[in-house]
């Protein structure tokens, strides 16, 4: 029997039994598998290997059995399977279609993933009639108003990790999330996932930070070993109204908050203003220079941030602050220099 | 035609099957289209269907599949009534790209896209407070709209621009060829009549972008745009790296990256603009170091930078 025709009986007996089912029980039902015993495990194992990658909830129960492969029966999770109708009309799973193919995510099954998302979607809406579905026809409208014409394929390219879709789904179903981050295992209620300057983060409550925990920032590919989901869904409530601004690099850290006055030259002011936020500018000098209070949490971030306008921007305080970048530069500047002499170059 | 694997066919019949058996007959054209599957593809599947079923696999508890006048029927699949849910790598694929084009400036906020998203987001669970959410880069809007209009009515634009390399604003005619996203960045590649050369820009670094009445060809065929293309007659650098400073290996293109002792990392970089090796070393401080090439870049742009602190106290 083809392996194709096994799986997909093998799914059917699943779903349309009404109770758990032992594996001598699907052997007969599913048919096609070996009459070698040893054969029939190893296939039967791959299977359910196959079942649960491709997401179907497949569930091992305990059963009052006298052998041991009678004591553990299969079932599939109904109402964890089927995919409730998300109500798309044939314009909205046209946009996703469009989207899909301008935006990627650079990662290796990122291409399969959003062709059998659509495919799944694309069951859930009624028939078009005889005139095709497909999105790179009809539907101009949902194009439309984004460019005037439609974002060519292949138009914007996200970075990728590994444990980006974990923590998706973990924010999803409202699952805490296992990590390690510079050096400390976490656990963390995931609230937000965000794609900020090229990188994802994930916002949650740290539950190591504080009594009742406190919120942190992650950079998802800063986590060291991987993120692994813990404990049951419905863990906790993700609070409303996430933070929708980009997210500077001075905030991307856990030191106590400060409030940092940075003094940026006229000619940088809009590139500092697009970058730490309209709301931040405190004050504005007679020859265009912005004065701007930023809330750090990174005083690394900071510091790489106020340097990356090299001598058109400066810390005006606290004081701390201020001498901590001053100590920094005097450190470099002191750095013996040219081993050769005369060898600089302009 | 090369058979797809099992497990890709089984997702593709589980997905298929519901739809096909809540219509009418629809037709072969249809389904393909609307499951991105070759009809090829598809027929091969659903000869096989028609074997599968239920235990004990008599007539009235297998599949029942009809192939007919180019329409298909497909009964007694009524445990397969419903498509399997999405996997978190799925939603994400899609919640990403759809919210990804929603953040690009002038998109609609209530049209199809944002519609879609918001429904999908509701049956995933990641609905409408913004628990995932995208945004390419912070641009102001009419910062992009030029450009975009400009290279869409092949119009020669004029441009103030700084420049982060030289850390200096130039005013340059460019006849832009693509405005496009990547790393979360938007850019604009083109010619610069100036450099008579193509040029790469950074649309946050435009400072004033002016739609010319001219226009300019297009040229025929464009490779792929490198983001960061150093020239090659730019002088080498190279610079012994702590594990604080390993960034820079990893973020910029170099000549190759060698591993010494203590976790340092050797890489040779090619330096076209000073102010760019000037941030880098100065971000990185003592955990980066020139070995070969300008030894003097670093110090001299921190005593710069800090003659500006001893000015202004």
């Amino acid at each position: 029997m083809d392996r194709l025709e096994r799986l997909v009986n093998l799914v059917a007996a699943l779903l349309d039994a009404d109770r758990p089912l032992t594996r001598a029980e699907l052997r007969t039902r599913v048919g096609g598998y070996s009459a070698d015993e040893d054969a029939f495990r190893r296939n039967f194992e791959r299977d359910k290997e196959t079942l649960r990658q491709m997401g179907l909830p497949l569930l091992a129960e305990a059963l009052e059995g006298e052998r041991a492969d009678e004591q553990i029966g299969y079932r599939i999770d109904r109402e964890a399977y089927e995919l409730p109708d998300p109500g798309l009309t044939e314009e909205e799973l046209t946009a996703l279609r469009i989207a899909a193919s301008a935006v990627r995510l650079d990662e290796p099954w990122a291409d399969t993933a959003s062709r059998d998302a659509l495919r799944k979607l694309a069951a859930t809406a009624p028939a078009a009639g005889d005139s095709p579905g497909r999105g790179d026809g009809g539907a101009p409208g949902a194009a439309g108003g984004l460019f005037g014409s439609r974002p060519e394929p292949g138009f914007t390219e996200l970075g990728g990790g590994e444990d980006v879709a974990v923590v998706f789904g973990a924010v999803a179903e409202c699952r805490r999330v296992r990590f390690g981050y510079h050096g400390e295992q976490r656990l963390v209620d995931p609230w937000r996932l965000s794609y900020r300057n090229g990188h994802w983060y994930l916002a949650g409550l740290d539950h190591g930070r504080g009594e009742a925990g406190e919120e942190r920032l992650f950079r998802l590919d800063r986590v060291e070993g991987g993120v692994t989901p813990s404990g049951e869904r419905d863990a906790f409530d993700r609070p409303t109204g996430g933070a929708a601004a980009p997210i500077p690099t001075w905030r991307l850290g856990d030191d106590p908050e400060v409030e940092v006055r940075v003094l940026v030259d006229a000619e940088q002011a809009p590139w500092a203003v697009a970058s730490a936020g309209a709301e931040r500018v405190v004050g504005r000098r007679p020859d265009g220079a912005v004065e701007l209070a930023l809330p750090v949490t990174s005083r690394r971030g900071l510091r790489s941030w106020v340097l990356g306008f090299l001598d058109h921007a400066e810390v005006l305080g606290p004081p701390e602050v201020r001498d901590e970048l001053v100590a920094w530069l005097e450190a470099i500047a002191a750095t013996p220099g040219p081993a050769v002499a005369g060898r600089e170059v302009g | 035609m090369s058979r797809a694997p099992a497990p890709e066919r089984l997702n593709r019949l589980l997905t298929i099957v519901p739809w096909v058996a809540s219509n009418d007959g629809p037709t072969v054209r249809e389904v393909c289209a609307r499951f991105n599957v070759e009809e090829a593809e598809l027929l091969a599947d659903l000869d096989l269907l028609f074997l599968c079923g239920v235990y004990p696999f008599t007539p009235d508890t297998l599949i029942e599949v009809d192939v007919a006048d180019g329409r298909v029927w497909i009964r007694f699949a009524d445990y397969f009534r419903r498509p399997l849910r999405l996997t978190p790598g799925e939603g994400l694929a899609l919640v990403a790209a759809g919210e990804a084009l929603l953040a690009v400036p002038g998109a609609d906020p209530d049209g199809a896209l944002a519609g879609a998203l918001a429904k999908l987001g509701a049956v995933l669970g990641v609905g409408g407070d913004g628990s995932v959410d995208v945004e390419l880069a912070p641009v102001e809007g009419d910062v992009l709209a030029d450009p975009r209009r400009a290279e869409e009515g092949h119009r020669k634009v004029e441009l103030d621009y700084y420049s982060f390399g030289r850390d200096r604003t130039t005013t340059r005619v460019v006849h832009p060829w693509r405005v496009f996203n990547a790393e979360g960045e938007w850019y604009l590649t083109g010619w610069c009549e100036q450099a008579a050369a193509e040029r790469l820009f950074r649309v946050d670094r435009i400072r004033r972008a002016a739609l010319l009445a001219e226009r300019f060809e297009p040229p025929a065929a464009r490779g792929p745009t490198a983001l960061f293309h150093p020239d090659p007659d730019a002088p080498v650098v190279v610079l012994d790296l702590d594990p604080a400073a390993h960034w820079i290996a990893e973020r910029y293109p170099n000549e190759g990256v060698a591993r010494r002792g203590g976790g340092v990392l050797r890489v040779r970089l090619r330096v076209g603009e000073r102010a760019w090796l000037e941030r880098i070393l100065l971000r990185a401080g003592p955990a980066a170091r020139v070995v070969e090439g300008d030894r003097a870049v670093a110090g001299p742009a921190a005593a710069r930078i800090l003659e500006r602190y001893r000015r202004a106290r």
